[in-house]
């Protein structure tokens, strides 16, 4: 009994590695067409696209991934949007370096808790309540920003802008939602790369609306209250946009989905053990930590760190700290592409060198950054560490599919809560204290980064082997079918519930990367006619 | 490609940058005498008027400002301020020393037995700090040569205080409230709409 077909987790998308994983369409005879459908784009029998048609806005597939990605963005943008003006800030409300260490913390700690509450909200209200509550509840929080005066309530409102970016969530849930299966992973990853533009966007944009805030003729200290205001008008009409022009369901909205009854799901409790009981979800959750928490911290401290060193004004500073969120455009999708080319040759062992060498070398360029003393140097340090530490984010989730079949859902929830978990570990320990200043703090992130990246070379999958350590001999144990099968008792086994997983075993036999054919036929796996 | 470019250009306006090794400040002599209107520990605010009067130690040999050009009065924080604060670092350097971010005043300077004086109105950009005022005489190169200023040496004695300006605005907090209720009720309008459409739909 297959699970629902397209629900969050359930992507084989890329798992043959015949496919190419970046795919933009779904080729009609591995997924049938619907053809009595009336859509723009080819559908599949549930009416989810089979297509990527990323210039388009038809509704419904294409507009609620424009919807879906820009209030991702919109949410980026509101939560680092103080980090850009924090040389105005700490003026205004008299602030020390822990009071604004201690902002930086808070900013990315409430997402960890909202990400994992908002599953719960798009299973209940569907992905486009769920985006249009986060996000219109969270605008007056950004609104508050004009009421601020003090060290502790400017912690406490970025404690709670930050809540909003668990509109990752929405935005992932939505497009399984809307998209095939087969072609979710690009959809997903475009649509996550380019909301975390948002944490690079927003060092351009705070800079110049309070340039020209300050030109109409506010002081300081006004002007940058004003400027916030723009993000937060962003949120109340991503809101209104969600609301009218989305809907949960290529056919129509969530009353729809209630009517047709609900197919019998996995045991939440169940999916969780198998989750937390996998050395190697901890291993990724480590890892993430320092990979995309790195990025976030960075999004925090670069343009102040800027501005400081090298005197630069506040728009230079800006611009400077932009391009490092915004290298997420290409370097996250480069890092799952490598990790794809990768495994086609050296199957899941590339996948784990892959990414051990991105993130080190992104560790590298980190202490080389704290250690430039010229701008150029400085910035040039700052660009390739941004591509190293993004292309690691990519290509961790070029690995996570694999790590489980039974609870995807939840070690991508949990590798997620990593990533800001690590940035806020980050924050706390290197850009807090005055015991050091902030280059030094950005090496020794760096010198984090590379000892926190080893733990991957303990990654082994008895079928595949690891960075080090050839697949295992036993006949038995090196099956796919035996990994994947352990996540179920013999009690399920027997009543069938673990098809899934078998045949995502046979999909994933490409992870042997160029051996597959030489692979020896499992004595017990079960026979595709049942 | 952007960020190509954005590098490329970055690197050609470092080279344009010219790059002075700056005065050391433990070189220069302490020359000037230099007093402010503020008493010790009083709390000024901004709009506040402030007199600075300055002018040479006159007990000091002739000729020691023969070279004086330029004298620029700024106001600086006291080291309490800058506690936990490295962007107001105090540094030898003087071309990166931080303690001194606002000018008052500045002048050619005039060689005169008489005190000079400044009346200054306190900025609404100025952020709530201790502070002293010191004086500093310029070259015809524009370096700085010798300083005065209105504590000790050990910037302990006649500190007083500046009350910025909070920033913010009535209407701009009651704009705040209303656009936020406008958010919060249009999101329960619709999701009730929405409802009642879902419910009036099921009936017939």
């Amino acid at each position: 009994m297959a699970d629902i077909e397209g629900s969050p987790g359930s992507s084989m998308h890329g798992v043959t590695g015949r496919e190419q994983t970046f795919a933009f369409s779904v080729a009609s005879p591995i997924v049938p067409t619907d053809t009595t459908a009336k859509f723009d784009l080819p559908v599949d029998s549930e009416h989810k696209a089979k297509v990527f048609k990323l210039f388009s806005f038809a509704n419904p597939h294409m507009r609620t991934f424009h919807l879906s990605w820009i209030s991702f963005f919109t949410c980026f943008v509101s939560t680092f949007a103080a980090a850009p003006l924090v040389p105005i800030i700490r003026d205004n409300l008299n602030l020390k370096k822990g009071d604004i260490g201690n902002a930086g913390i808070a900013s990315v700690s409430g997402s960890i808790f909202s990400r994992l509450v908002m599953g719960a909200v798009c299973d209940l209200l569907g992905p486009r309540y769920g985006c249009a509550f986060l996000i219109m509840l969270s605008a007056p929080t950004v609104f508050c920003m004009s009421f601020v005066s003090s060290a502790g309530g400017y912690v406490a409102v970025r404690f709670m802008i930050g809540f909003s970016l668990a509109t990752f969530v929405s935005c992932q849930y939505w497009m399984s939602t809307m998209f095939n299966g087969k072609i979710i992973g690009l959809v997903n990853g475009t649509a996550a790369g380019w909301g975390n533009m948002g944490g690079g966007a927003t060092q351009l944009i705070m800079p110049l609306l309070y340039d020209i805030i300050r030109r109409i003729g506010a002081t300081p200290f006004t002007a940058w209250r004003i400027a916030f205001f723009i993000p937060a008008w962003l949120h109340v009409i991503m809101g209104i946009l969600v609301l009218t022009l989305g809907q949960d369901l290529p056919d129509g909205n969530l009353s729809t989905l209630q009517k047709k009854g609900h197919v019998a799901k996995d045991k939440f409790s169940k999916v969780l053990w198998y989750a937390i009981t996998n050395y190697r979800t901890w291993v990724f959750v480590l890892l993430y930590g320092y990979s995309m928490g790195v990025e976030l911290s960075t999004d925090n401290v670069i343009a102040e760190y800027f501005f400081d060193r090298f005197d630069l004004k506040l728009q230079t500073a800006g611009i400077i700290a932009a391009t490092f969120g915004m290298a997420n455009f290409v370097a996250r999708p480069f890092g799952g592409y490598l990790s794809d080319k990768a495994a086609q040759r050296f199957g899941m062992r590339g996948r784990l060198w892959n990414v051990w060498i991105l993130q080190t070398l992104g560790g590298v360029f980190c202490i080389w950054l704290g250690r430039a003393n010229s701008l150029p140097i400085s910035v040039l340090a700052m660009i390739l560490f941004s591509i190293g530490a993004q292309a690691a984010c990519g290509a961790t989730f070029g690995i996570i599919p694999f790590i489980s079949r039974r609870s995807l859902g939840i070690i991508s929830g949990l590798t997620g809560a990593g990533g800001n978990f690590g940035s806020g570990l980050t924050q706390l320990l290197f850009f807090t204290s005055s015991r050091y200043s902030t280059s030094t703090g950005l090496s020794l992130m760096g010198i984090m980064i590379v000892a926190c990246t080893l733990p991957v070379t303990l990654v082994h999958f008895p079928q595949w082997g690891s960075m080090f350590l050839p697949p295992s001999k036993d006949v038995v144990k090196s099956s796919e079918e035996h990994y994947y099968g352990s996540e179920w008792t013999e009690e399920e086994k027997q009543k069938g519930l673990h098809q899934g997983s078998l045949k995502f075993a046979e999909n994933s036999r490409s992870e042997r990367g160029r051996r597959v054919a030489s692979a020896p036929t499992p004595p017990n796996s079960t026979p595709t006619h049942v | 490609m952007a960020s190509r470019i954005l590098v490329a250009s970055i690197l050609v306006f470092s080279l344009l940058e010219t790059c002075y090794g700056g005065v050391q400040f433990s070189t220069l002599k302490r020359t000037l005498l230099i007093n402010a209107s503020p008493k010790p520990g009083e709390l000024l605010k901004a709009g506040d008027m402030v007199t600075v009067t300055w002018g040479l130690n006159q007990s000091l040999p002739a000729g020691i400002d023969d070279e004086y050009k330029n004298l620029k009065v700024k106001l600086c924080y006291a080291p309490i301020s800058q506690k936990d604060r490295a962007w107001r670092k105090t540094v030898n350097n003087l071309s990166k020393d931080k303690t001194c971010q606002f000018t008052i005043v500045t002048r050619p300077y005039k060689a005169s037995k008489e005190n000079q004086s400044f009346k200054w109105a306190i900025e609404r950009d100025v952020p709530t700090a201790t502070y002293f005022v010191r004086a500093y005489a310029y070259n015809s190169a524009g370096e700085e040569v010798a300083f005065g200023q209105t504590t000790d040496s050990k910037k302990t004695t006649y500190l007083f205080d500046i009350q910025a300006i909070t920033g913010r605005h009535p209407s701009l907090d009651i704009a705040s409230v209303c656009f936020s209720a406008f958010s919060v009720v249009s999101l329960f309008g619709f999701f009730f709409m929405e409802k009642r459409k879902a419910k009036i739909s099921q009936k017939n």
